[in-house]
């Protein structure tokens, strides 16, 4: 099929659905950079009102924010109506030279979504590059056990070719005494 | 304890420069079985696929897989995998989902017969036909590849994204993660702004709950 035909296909069906545009369901909007971490984690950058109705349909029992803003007011009251337990874990953006990531706040979170009573779980950042790639990159080596170049280019995806002491941190990051309760934990974890 | 058994803890211990930590750990064991402390990763590394990323509970999308990605698949505990290029997946790919009793679709071939070409779109029916094994429930853990896992499993994500009621600039900015430097093709995200989601049937009986929790 020629790069025409698909253009005049595409066409056809744009106008059947255009025709039908009354009968769509409501138009959802993530969050920027949203996406599925494993399941019942999701990563993004911050919400806006904008988002909140998608945000409803995630159930979410926990939400982490790993970050520097705390004058947010109007979101904050939308997860507290929902009951949405929010954990804002302050973190300063290591894009800023002279900032370095900060173990004892990857910690508090990777304790956080250890335990699975907390989960569906979204952790999000401010645009959802740096911080919460940081925090998922030690995810997948500690916990799952990725191989460093998979784990690089996911953080890449998302951070978009930027935050090069962000993967030396991810690479070197030694936990000390995270123990956690053997019970909650997620499937997705691999020990050993 | 022979020598040889106490080389091998020797060596154990090597890999785990912190004895303080250590013997903190031996005393969480000790005092309460129920709590562990995470002190390394897994020693054995697992591969995702190019281009790998967990698209909604138990989907996933990838590239195609080679060898060094099977342990990785396996921890995945795959029912189905829909594949979309129009050419066959490499022969230890194919091997790889016999011997692990994965369902392998092909949605990808031109059902009109003829010369397809590697780099042509995807046609409506492969669309339908991958979108109808991803909305039963039945056919998960799943996933979804193509040679890259850029424009045919994007293109394929980018219809779902549709179906779920996703505002067009969000499908697309999860597509375009995916294309590489090259970025996305412009036919690639009119085909999913013309698709038409009333062309999807979506039974809430078999479909997978946060298809219809919406």
């Amino acid at each position: 099929m020629n790069p025409l035909s698909i253009l005049q296909l595409a066409l056809s069906t744009h106008f059947n659905s255009f025709n039908s545009f009354k009968m769509t369901q409501p138009q959802y909007v993530p969050p920027l950079n949203f996406s599925l971490v494993e399941d019942s984690i999701y990563r993004s950058g911050h919400p806006m009102p904008i988002n909140f109705p998608f945000l409803e349909t995630l159930n979410l029992q926990t939400v982490i924010y790993l970050g520097d803003k705390t004058d947010n007011l109007e979101y904050y009251e939308f997860l507290s109506q929902r009951g949405i337990n929010f954990i804002y874990i302050p973190m300063k953006s290591s894009s800023e030279p002279f900032t370095m990531n900060d173990p004892h706040a990857i910690h508090q979170a990777l304790k956080i979504i250890l335990n699975s009573k907390n989960h569906p779980v979204l952790i999000h950042s401010n645009k959802g590059k740096h911080r919460v790639g940081v925090l998922v990159g030690i995810m997948r080596k500690l916990l799952q056990g990725w191989s460093i170049t998979g784990i690089f280019t996911e953080y890449d995806k998302f951070a978009g070719g930027k935050g090069d002491s962000d993967v030396e941190f991810i690479e070197s990051f030694e936990p000390r005494g995270l123990i956690v309760d053997k019970s909650n934990l997620p499937s997705f974890v691999r020990l050993g | 304890m022979t020598s040889n058994q106490l080389s091998m803890t020797l060596d154990d211990m090597d890999d785990q420069p912190y004895t303080v930590d250590e013997l903190e750990d031996a005393h969480y064991t000790k005092e309460n079985a129920h709590v562990i402390n995470i002190t390394a990763p897994p020693k054995m590394r697992i591969v995702p696929p190019l281009n790998f990323c967990p698209v909604e509970q138990k989907l996933y999308r990838s590239g195609q897989p080679s060898k060094i990605n099977f342990e990785f698949l396996r921890e995945l505990k795959l029912n189905s995998i829909v594949w979309l290029a129009s050419e066959d997946p490499i022969d230890e790919f194919i091997e790889f989902t016999n011997n692990e009793n994965i369902n392998l679709h092909f949605a990808g071939i031109n059902p009109d017969g003829g010369d397809t070409n590697p780099w042509d779109g995807l046609n409506e029916t492969s669309i339908l036909q991958a979108l109808s094994i991803m909305t039963d429930q039945s056919n998960y853990p799943i996933l979804v590849c193509c040679g890259m896992g850029r424009h045919r499993t994007g293109t394929v994500i980018g219809c779902l994204r549709r179906l779920q009621g996703w505002n067009l600039a969000s499908v697309s900015e999860e597509y375009r993660r995916f294309t590489g430097s090259r970025g996305g093709r412009i036919l690639v995200e009119l085909l999913i702004e013309a698709f038409d989601k009333n062309s999807v049937v979506v039974n809430p009986e078999i479909a997978p709950k946060w298809l219809t929790r919406s």
